[in-house]
């Protein structure tokens, strides 16, 4: 595409034209990202919205609980000895990271600082 | 005939590899440069799993009459290394490091902040500044671009662009690359530290979103979707990465993500590392653009990091103070590593302060951006 010797001029193309290349290309993902994570939403809200006009006569007082969804739930309680939150936070996403279990396939019943 | 036991041992001897060492005394130079690189490996952990390989097929290909590096003629066989540079020859084992990378990579924190992928972008400015200096010190434009992918801080993307525009110089352009992606932690903090405030590194970030399985699994196919269509020559490369990462990410194919992750990865590693080791012959390997291509290929890091810096302080400015300028420097693709210097400097600044995951997102986005790169410089330079 260029030849030998790359006068001043082309080579400040390249290198200019090159970087411009890779923000686009890199930006033009972001929007794609973003997209598929609006459809994605979208798509997993539709369920959620759909049973609520459907007849639901007065549950049992435990089935609101046990019916709502996994995401709205707080994270199982872990117990903390000898250690704060935010120094739990850092072990859990150093298991995380170390393991490469991602973090919601991870469940930590307690933590002890020794 | 009288057999004589000296005249054999003479013979032996002057037959022998230590009588054509003293023939061509470069070779026990390389041979020296490879134990210091062994030591390098095993004494100081500098990216062992690559670097002890390479050194060792560099101790290999300078052994003289062994016949390893040799082509296949009509009357002989192939010489073992020179079959397994074949793969790197055709940018297979490249692509397969890509493969078991991807299957490695959570692109979760990146899909929950998208705009990292500007850090990346920004951090790989030094591929484009080295490529200019490389060039002002005379090198020709294909090798100019192969030496510039150093700043892209990742060895597969370095070795395939290097067999492909720059073959003889590429045992320097591996070691070089693989040597600063193992001195990180040194090369990055100074920098860290120059180039943002105290109040900037102090900066606490807000915790990313979930990231839902589907939104995972999509990424990849349209990433590579995207991606290879727009620049053909990134195929190799960000098709095998998407291919690891959907492998990983789709939930039905673990054996095939755990293979490529480990087994695969492994075995790719030890063949790459032998092949690009046994190409550094002294002919190629003592010259002064070897100590030119470890010069830029610093030079390469430093200004990456400084690219990343700098959009990570726009950021900050842009968001009002919600992106900690730290996590730019992680746009440099060298994964984990880069990422963990930026959560250490931002503990330093603030113990409360918990940048690993932030900074991930830049740290995969820069992966994605050196492949790029790397298919722009191809497109470019390439036969």
């Amino acid at each position: 595409m260029v030849q030998d010797p790359l006068s001043l001029i082309d080579a400040l193309m390249v290198a200019l034209s090159g970087f411009v290349i890779v923000f686009i290309m890199l930006a033009l993902l972001w929007g794609i990202i973003a997209v598929v994570s609006r459809a994605v939403s979208g798509v997993e809200h539709r369920p959620a919205a759909a049973p609520a006009p459907a007849p639901m006569p007065a549950p049992a007082p435990a089935a609101p609980a046990a019916a709502a969804p996994a995401a709205a739930q707080p994270a199982p309680q872990v117990v903390l000895e000898g250690i704060d939150e935010t120094q739990a936070a850092c072990v859990m996403a150093i298991v995380s990271h170390e393991t490469g279990i991602p973090l919601d396939q991870l469940v930590f019943k307690s933590i002890k600082a020794v | 005939m009288q057999f004589s036991f000296i005249e054999a041992l003479g013979e032996i001897l002057s037959g022998s590899g230590f009588a054509a060492l003293a023939d061509d005394p470069r070779s026990l130079i390389m041979i020296l440069i490879s134990f210091v690189l062994l030591y390098l490996g095993i004494g100081k952990k500098f990216e062992p799993l690559l670097l002890i390989p390479i050194a060792f097929g560099m101790l290999l290909a300078n052994f003289p009459i062994t016949g390893l590096l040799n082509a296949p003629t009509a009357t002989s066989s192939p010489g073992m290394l020179w079959v397994f540079y074949q793969g790197v020859e055709h940018a297979i084992y490249p692509s397969i490091i890509f493969l078991g990378i991807g299957a490695m990579t959570d692109f979760g924190p990146l899909i929950a902040r998208p705009s990292s992928l500007l850090l990346g972008a920004a951090a790989q400015l030094g591929i484009f500044a080295a490529f200019l200096l490389a060039l002002a010190l005379g090198f020709p434009g294909a090798v100019a671009a192969a030496i510039g992918i150093i700043g892209g801080a990742d060895g597969p993307t370095a070795i395939l662009v290097a067999s492909r525009l720059a073959r003889d110089y590429l045992p320097a352009i591996a070691i070089a690359a693989y040597s600063y992606m193992a001195l990180i932690p040194m090369i990055q903090p100074p920098l860290m530290r120059l180039l943002t405030t105290k109040e900037e590194r102090e900066i606490k970030m807000e915790q990313l979103r979930p990231v839902s399985k589907i939104e995972k699994i999509v990424f990849p196919i349209a990433v590579a979707t995207v991606v290879i269509l727009l620049i053909p020559d990134t195929a190799p490369l960000i098709g095998m990465l998407m291919l690891g990462n959907l492998l990983r990410e789709c939930g039905v194919t673990e054996r095939l993500s755990d293979t490529a992750q480990n087994a695969l990865c492994n075995i790719v590693t030890i063949f790459l590392g032998l092949s690009v080791g046994c190409k550094a012959v002294a002919s190629t390997f003592l010259t002064w653009d070897t100590i030119k291509i470890i010069i830029l290929g610093l030079i390469a890091f430093m200004f990456s990091t400084i690219g990343g810096l700098i959009f990570g302080k726009i950021m900050c400015k842009l968001t009002g103070g919600k992106v900690n300028p730290l996590i730019g420097s992680a746009g440099v693709s060298a994964v984990p590593m880069a990422a963990r210097v930026s959560q250490v400097e931002g503990q330093k600044a603030n113990p409360a302060n918990f940048l690993l995951m932030h900074a991930m997102g830049p740290n995969v986005a820069g992966v994605i951006g050196s492949a790029v790169a790397a298919g722009f410089m191809l497109k470019v330079f390439g036969a």
